[in-house]
């Protein structure tokens, strides 16, 4: 029977029949939540109407740009986010707090407020956007950069975090030993801290890579063409209805949570998670 | 040859000081590093090691100047608490680690080396294990091969049994004592616990608030701790306030509280002076008040027992001799004797085994 764990920590009486099932009525009320909507998405959808709409072109040009921004921002988070997230471990300097928690501003900022933040920022005479297009001649609004941008923006603490959060784990007195046995500091943190601050640091990006491919309010606001899917599908909802639209969002959906499983699969390698509940 | 020089050592890192700390340790030799929580003990493993700057004084480790130099440069073998294996890679991956350490340039036969070290430190078929599934002794044992490998000048050990139980930490603590002598290399060995002392040092330097408050060979410091603080750290329970009376020869005699204590002391102390004796509570024999003194030159107090407090194999008893005296017994002693709160007790400690303390 499910209601009866095979472990349980704590004492035995508070893991008392009563207090299990209650638990776990809970818990079925939440997993419905999640799951109901989802299969629902499925349900409504037949092997033609999903193969019609993958065969059409503005589809799969959304699919495409969706994934391979999402991958980008991951990657910029990565190149930024991962050194700093290792000085917010390591460093003690005044003001850290207040920058930590800059940091996690865009976990609380709208979307569509951040969109338009950055639209006066990035935008065509912003104060990055202007000098950007006249000098190098790149531009945000409308392109793959201000797509990684706004992506950028909103999932960027993801990896900061977590990846702070891996290198704490890490015992600096490691990193000590690896010195004395004749390790230079770069050297110390690609053979010691970062393999084994690895497993946050692929959390992190993983995060802030599905976090960026469900993103609309920021992404329609500062770039809207070319289209990622979650623009395309509202588009197509605005114009078609639920039923057209769903199609579109039921391949998001899977190629989503795919690429979400592979990249945690590659991040976690062989073995499976410990302790993943499953 | 000088194994360790340390000179006029000063730093501060935030609550943590060095305060002009000097030390030298012979070649081959082992010095313990004794002092409470937060004296400055890590800071100043981690100082030699290269981790911090300080803003005066020299190191010099093997008579070469390493002041300046960073830590992978300094040739010392560090051991941390819990040993500090590195959890991702195996253990002989641990070990070649220390090997192919660029000083070790001329290492191209570090797989062989390596077996073999592993034989030597007893570890053999371990080499593939993880440092995770290790017990403490094959933990201590891979650090130390570890540390070997990289061919160090100098050991600095920091603490490594402090979370180990009582048990595991007697058996490392030997066990580490006959490693260094067979490698006959110096090491610096930092400490809380003043039974790690007996078991490992040659040299013992006594540490408190960012200084060295006292050093020199182990029985000496022993003997003659130079401060209340110094026997504090040394463990000493009782410290009793006194005066000085006079000498006979090589005897000096304190009053405390009314009884006359001799002491056996090379020092000279100034009569009248005012001074503490430290006695040791295991060197605190207590017999039956009506027995005949076993050997006449012992002090002898006679006192009531204050407080029992059982210690498993030992126990602690409480005097009131007019001032309180700990004394520490094996607890089958404590029926023979038939101790209890109230009952009456004399103690007998030899001149030998009370130290004059001189503030």
């Amino acid at each position: 029977m499910i209601a009866v764990p095979r472990t349980w920590r704590g004492p035995e009486s508070v893991g008392s029949p009563l207090v299990v099932l209650a638990a776990w009525l809970c818990g079925g009320v939440l997993l419905t939540f999640i799951l109901l909507p989802l299969i629902q998405l499925f349900a409504v959808q037949t092997t033609g109407t999903l193969l019609q709409v993958a065969r059409e072109t503005d589809v799969r040009d959304a699919l495409a740009l969706s994934v391979t921004a999402a991958v980008m921002t991951a990657l910029v988070a990565g190149l930024f986010g991962v050194p700093f997230a290792y000085l917010l471990a390591r460093a003690e300097f005044i003001g850290k707090s207040a920058v930590a928690a800059v940091v996690d501003v865009p976990l609380t900022v709208p979307h569509t407020v951040a969109g338009i933040a950055l639209l006066m920022v990035f935008g065509r005479h912003g104060v990055i956007g202007g000098p950007a297009e006249n000098f190098l001649g790149l531009r945000f609004w409308g392109t793959l950069a201000g797509i990684v941008v706004a992506m950028l923006f909103v999932s960027l603490p993801y990896t900061v975090n977590a990846a702070r959060i891996a290198f704490e784990g890490v015992d600096p007195r490691l990193e000590m030993v690896a010195r004395t046995l004749g390790m230079g500091p770069w050297r110390v943190l690609a053979r010691i801290t970062v393999p084994l601050a690895w497993r946050g640091i692929a959390t992190g990006l993983t995060l802030t890579f599905a976090r960026s491919i469900s993103e609309f309010g920021a992404v329609v606001i500062l770039v809207y063409y070319p289209m990622t899917a979650p623009v395309q599908i509202y588009e197509m909802f605005l114009r078609y209805g639920v039923e057209e639209a769903s199609a579109a969002a039921a391949l998001l959906l899977v190629i989503s949570l795919a690429l979400f499983i592979l990249f945690r699969h590659v991040a976690y390698g062989r073995r499976p998670v410990a302790g993943g509940g499953r | 040859m000088t194994a360790l020089a340390v000179a006029g050592l000063s730093l501060r890192l935030g609550a943590f000081v060095l305060d002009d700390v000097s030390l030298t340790l012979p070649a081959n030799d082992v010095m313990v590093v004794l002092g409470p929580n937060g004296a400055g003990k890590s800071v100043l493993l981690e100082t030699i090691a290269g981790f911090h700057r300080p803003a005066r004084g020299r190191i010099a480790i093997n008579g070469r100047d390493v002041t300046t130099l960073p830590a992978e440069k300094r040739r010392v073998g560090f051991v941390v608490q819990n040993f500090g294996l590195f959890p991702h890679l195996s253990v002989a991956q641990n070990v070649a680690l220390g090997a192919r350490a660029p000083r070790r340039a001329e290492a191209d036969s570090a797989r062989i080396d390596i077996a073999a070290l592993l034989r030597r430190f007893g570890i053999a078929d371990l080499a593939d294990a993880s440092p995770l599934v290790l017990s403490p002794g094959e933990k201590q044992r891979a650090a130390l091969a570890r540390a070997e490998a990289s061919h160090p000048d100098l050991f600095l050990l920091d603490e490594p049994f402090a979370a180990l139980d009582a048990l595991a930490r007697g058996q490392l603590r030997f066990e580490l004592a006959r490693f260094l002598r067979v490698l006959r290399l110096p090491a610096l060995f930092v400490t809380h616990d003043y039974v790690d002392v007996a078991a490992l040092g040659g040299h013992l330097a006594l540490m408190h608030a960012g200084r060295i408050i006292q050093h020199g060979a182990v029985d000496d410091v022993f003997r003659r701790p130079v401060s209340r603080t110094a026997a504090d750290i040394l463990g000493f329970e009782n410290q009793l306030a006194g005066r000085v009376e006079g000498h006979d020869g090589r005897q000096v005699r304190v009053v405390v509280q009314g009884n006359v204590l001799r002491i056996a002391t090379e020092s000279a102390a100034p009569a009248a002076r005012e001074v503490y004796v430290a006695i040791r509570a295991e060197n605190v024999r207590l017999v039956r008040p009506d027995a005949a003194p076993t050997n006449a030159a012992d002090n002898r107090l006679v006192g009531t027992v204050v407080a029992l407090e059982p210690l498993g194999a030992l126990a602690k008893v409480t005097l009131d001799c007019g001032f309180r005296l700990v004394a520490c017994l094996m607890s089958r002693d404590v029926a023979g004797l038939g101790l209890a709160p109230g009952a009456a007790v004399a103690a007998a400690i030899a001149a030998s085994d009370a130290h004059l303390v001189v503030p």
